[in-house]
């Protein structure tokens, strides 16, 4: 409980700054250390493997990714600008109340099914969270694969398209 | 002494000479220590478990700090034989105590931290590279007693905290507001990104093989031997094979050593995101890479080379963490080795080897290790699955690297004026 009293006020803080910096890296490093600082909340709380899977791709990945396409696209310091005018501040705004909105409600409404109410949360097997996800969630996984799928192919694309462009 | 086999085919040392189980115990004797000590002023239990857990971290770091301090001297003697010089060899006798005075050196050097540099990030980043290293260090099992942190999870831990050193040299690269640092730590990130795939595939097999993540499970599976002679090490499988060279190759890159040093290719681009960073920063620097070379290398022996377990059956008296360790310096020799003769690779060179060959090669290890898994134990069971998955692997390899990659190939060079 006390670990939990100092971890999420410096989840808040860190999201906090990644909202506030002017400096988009800095933006991009404070929300890497919000999401690791939620990985350890998870630890915490008793879910081993989602905490780590939450670090490996959300730092190793997303964090990484955010930072890789702020210095490949040379973000000037008009962004800082930019990121303080009022017209900016409410299409921010407009974009996430809703997102927020829909979270509260979705968190505050939903009640927990017998089986997850029933299940020991500290001690789920790995194999057993494996067969759920491939036979009860199946459908879900086989859509979100086949969305990356068209977003990669999309993607390659793309970048076919600039390489013929400059060659 | 007894050491034959039983009607398992499952080998148990008996009667084992008495200095060989004391050295089998000996990396626990400062917690042992330790603890009698504890329970003779009978401190609590809580302060108990804490001193254990903190004595066990210490003996981990201490005893990779000197290997840290022993491979930086083998690796110059190495590089100097290979090349027929004679390396360091003025300190000290045979130049021993060189990594002595390396180490007082990087300590008294003037720390500069550049006028442009983001101070707080600069500072950070030495000491972030070095953390992911140690904690991976934490979770490989080194002996069958010896487990400084036996985590359910260990093989997903350090993948995960491994991901924090991408960052880490992003960090460095960008904090010290310098073009050279940045564009070295461009070069490192993308390398480590694209190697880690072929990393992570090419461990699917083995946890496929084992229904676990748990390292020690991983060892003890593999500790275990064919005919009561043979050991089960998964190298020796045909998938195992594959997607062991896969995964050493990997490891290299991601440990970015030759041939694929570019991030910090001195004769290319300085030395990468290091190149604003002096003294004991630099120093720490060193420290995190060779970290994480143990600590790479400590998961390939782990997962490919059977662990802490014996090569055959018979040689299980020898206490199990010299084993490891013993393996250990032969995958490191191999990387000093392949530093020595093998020559840098180009950036696409290094973008193309990844994504055209070890990535599809790698994919291919996890059906084979479904096959060779669904063909069972025993001498026909194995027969069959090499029959089945020899096949499977070698004609995608032709026509990975045969067919699909000719084009890529360097054309063969004419030499105009040779003739």
């Amino acid at each position: 409980m006390i670990a939990l009293s100092i971890l999420i006020p410096l989840i808040v803080l860190a999201a906090l700054g990644a909202i506030w910096k002017a400096r988009p890296v800095h933006s991009a490093l404070f929300l890497a250390l919000s999401l690791s600082l939620v990985a350890v909340l998870y630890l915490i709380l008793g879910a081993d493997f989602l905490g780590l899977i939450q670090f490996s791709v959300y730092v190793g990945a997303v964090a990484v990714l955010i930072v890789f396409s702020l210095l490949i696209t040379r973000p000037s310091d008009e962004t800082k600008e930019i990121a303080r005018r009022p017209q900016s501040m409410l299409a921010g705004l407009l974009c996430s109340v809703p997102v927020l909105a829909v979270l509260v409600y979705a968190v505050s409404f939903s009640t927990p099914t017998e089986e997850v109410a029933a299940a020991d949360t500290a001690k789920i097997e790995l194999a057993e969270l494996g067969k759920t996800l491939f036979t009860t969630h199946a459908p879900a996984v086989m859509a979100v694969a086949v969305m990356l799928t068209a977003v990669m192919i999309g993607a390659a694309l793309f970048a076919r398209d600039i390489n013929e462009r400059e060659s | 002494m007894n050491l034959l086999a039983d009607q398992a085919g499952v080998t148990q040392a008996v009667d084992a000479p008495a200095i060989w189980t004391t050295l089998e115990a000996l990396p626990q004797l400062p917690n042992r220590l330790v603890g009698w000590i504890g329970f003779q002023m009978n401190i609590p239990e809580w302060l108990a478990t804490l001193l254990g857990l903190l004595v066990s971290a210490a003996v981990v770091v201490g005893v990779f700090l000197t290997c840290f301090a022993l491979v930086s001297l083998v690796e110059r003697k190495t590089l100097a034989r290979i090349q027929n010089r004679y390396g360091p060899n003025r300190v000290g006798p045979f130049g021993l105590f060189q990594p002595v005075a390396d180490g007082i050196k990087m300590l008294t050097k003037e720390d500069i931290v550049p006028y442009k540099a983001e101070k707080l990030l600069h500072l950070i980043a030495p000491i972030m590279i070095v953390i992911p290293a140690v904690l991976a260090l934490g979770v490989l099992p080194y002996g069958k007693e010896w487990v400084p942190v036996n985590l359910e999870l260990g093989l997903l831990f350090f993948f995960a905290v491994g991901a924090m050193t991408e960052l880490s040299v992003f960090i460095a690269g960008w904090a010290s507001g310098s073009k050279f640092p940045m564009l070295g730590s461009l070069r490192a990130i993308s390398q480590m990104v694209s190697y880690e795939l072929p990393l992570l595939i090419s461990a699917m097999g083995v946890i496929m093989m084992t229904g676990s993540m748990s390292l020690p499970a991983i060892v003890e599976h593999q500790s275990q031997y064919n005919f009561g002679v043979l050991s089960n090490w998964n190298i020796f499988t045909p998938w195992g094979l594959v997607g062991g060279i896969v995964f050493f190759i990997a490891c290299i890159a991601e440990a970015n050593r030759c041939p694929f040093d570019l991030p910090e290719g001195e004769s290319e681009i300085v030395a990468g995101h290091m190149t604003e960073y002096s003294g004991f920063k630099y120093a720490l620097f060193f420290m995190g890479e060779y970290l994480g070379l143990f600590a790479i290398s400590g998961l390939f022996i782990t997962l490919f080379l059977g662990g802490w377990s014996a090569p055959i059956a018979g040689l299980e008296f020898v206490p199990t963490w010299l084993w490891f360790f013993g393996k250990l310096v032969c995958v490191i020799m191999t990387m000093l080795w392949i530093r020595g003769t093998w020559m840098r690779v180009r950036m696409d060179q290094l973008m193309r080897f990844c994504w055209l060959f070890l990535i599809p090669l790698s994919l291919l290890t996890i059906p084979a290790a479904g096959i060779w898994k669904f063909c069972g134990e025993g001498f026909l069971a194995g027969l069959l699955g090499w029959g089945v998955t020899v096949p499977f692997l070698i004609v995608p390899y032709i026509i990975i690297t045969v067919i699909l990659n000719r084009r890529l190939a360097p054309a063969t060079r004419q030499y105009h004026f040779a003739e």
